[in-house]
């Protein structure tokens, strides 16, 4: 893979980037230096996956639309930090699932809710795992259910399975092993079938 | 017929079929257990379902007033530049009075939607419907759901302070005419806000009042988040992103 030198930052030492990474590094270079115009820009090229991601982790667009606020000022102040060592879009996604998970679990704390646990998860010998085609699954309904998944998972299978993510990225935007990413996707995947097939 | 242990073999390699990632030795193996079992065979076609569905999902889009906020908040702090581009005194107030009138829709609106009778939910969005797990079938959980509440409208109050104490700051911005539009628009939702406390002081436990409540007070918070962020947008000569702010919030 072909590799170049960019400077980065006048506090950062020079990195080597993959050349796919220059333009975000360009970017985040502008946005440091104040640039509005670039800020926007870089809002526009991603505020539309961080929101759907958002939507889906709280459950609510309301919700969603503070939090992207939140997440963009976020990381205009965090912009020191980006290093290029992933790609701007992963960065962000990190920062946005970091910030949903945080405002889920205080939401849970503040309203004492038990957060559920995938430990009793079913398995195909559960007689609550019906067959899906038995009945008519709308968007919505699917919407719903993943509502109602455990934080963990929901993370993992809206990451993959919704944005399109590979396990290897879910697994660095969340900070986990690619063997866990696909367990808690599939894990995911086998308790919406339970709740769609009800 | 088979056992669950020999069906628990084939698990990782039926969600890599859903996924499209299986390939055609695995695949063939597969298929040799799912034409033998059933449980398996069902599973296999849910979950290539289910991937369908999910990849068929819409992407919603941000409304258009969440940059402009995002925008106003870095202005305020300081963290940004941009071009100020001057404008005549004249034009700039005409294009405030038709944001004030803009706003007034936008209120109009919201009056519509809380009404008297106040709704039963609460349902921001399309995608609303998660559950509510508190458990109020017990005291302590009841006691916990009243204090959650008067937190959270403390929560709102003090943002609503804080946006007041920051738009009055910027009032000299608008000409007499627009300021007082804007603080009728205010005083039409502190009214909502008032006939949902006067509900909630009758039926203090009723969840429809409580929501409607919430619903009056955020739309104050945004009103005034607007407010300021038009507030920019006019500081900066920017009336087509002040035009957009409204498209915005009539949208909402």
């Amino acid at each position: 893979m072909t590799t170049s030198k960019v400077t980065v930052h006048p506090s950062a030492v020079s990195v080597a980037v993959p050349p796919g990474r220059q333009a975000d590094l360009a970017l985040v270079e502008r946005c440091r230096a104040g640039e509005l115009t670039a800020f926007e820009e870089l809002y526009r090229a991603h505020s539309g996956r961080l929101y759907s991601v958002a939507c889906r982790m709280l459950g609510n667009t309301a919700d969603a639309e503070d939090l992207l606020q939140e997440i963009f000022l976020a990381a205009h102040r965090k912009l020191d930090s980006f290093r290029g060592d992933s790609a701007l879009g992963t960065w962000l996604y990190r920062l946005a699932t970091n910030q949903c998970l945080d405002y889920l679990r205080s939401r849970a704390a503040r309203s004492n809710q038990l957060t559920g646990t995938l430990d009793d998860e079913p398995g195909l010998a559960d007689p609550s795992s019906r067959a899906l085609g038995e009945r008519a699954v709308t968007r919505m309904d699917l919407e719903r259910a993943v509502a109602q998944l455990p934080e963990g998972c929901r993370a993992a299978f809206v990451l993959h399975d919704v944005e399109g993510l590979e396990h290897r990225e879910v697994a660095e935007v969340l900070g986990i092993a690619e063997g866990t990413s696909k367990s808690q996707v599939h894990k995911a995947r086998l308790r919406l079938r339970t709740l769609l097939g009800r | 017929m088979k056992t669950n242990m020999e069906c628990a073999r084939y698990l990782e390699a039926i969600h890599e079929l859903a996924d499209g990632v299986l390939g055609p030795i695995r695949r063939a193996e597969l298929q040799l257990h799912l034409d033998a079992c059933d449980a398996c065979r069902a599973l296999a076609d849910d979950l290539v379902r289910l991937r369908s569905l999910t990849t068929s999902l819409d992407r919603p889009s941000p409304p258009d007033r969440v940059w402009l906020q995002i925008a106003g908040r870095l202005r305020q702090e300081g963290r940004v530049t941009a071009p100020v581009t001057a404008t005549g005194r004249a034009g700039r107030q005409a294009a405030l009075f038709a944001i004030a009138a803009g706003l007034v829709v936008a209120v109009g609106a919201s009056l519509v939607l809380l009404g008297p009778g106040f709704r039963a939910s609460r349902q921001p969005g399309p995608l609303a419907g998660a559950p509510s797990q508190g458990n109020a079938a017990t005291s302590d959980a009841v006691q916990s759901v009243e204090t959650e509440f008067r937190l959270a409208e403390q929560h709102y109050q003090n943002a609503i302070t804080k946006l007041e104490q920051a738009a009055k700051s910027e009032e000299g911005a608008f000409d007499a005419q627009t300021a007082a539009m804007l603080q009728k628009n205010l005083q039409v939702i502190d009214q909502a806000i008032a006939e949902s406390r006067a509900a909630l002081r009758t039926e203090p436990q009723s969840a429809p009042a409580r929501d409607s409540l919430f619903d009056a007070l955020k739309r104050k918070v945004v009103m005034l988040q607007d407010t300021i962020a038009v507030m920019n947008e006019m500081r900066k000569g920017d009336s087509a992103g002040a035009a957009q702010l409204i498209e915005g919030i009539n949208k909402s």
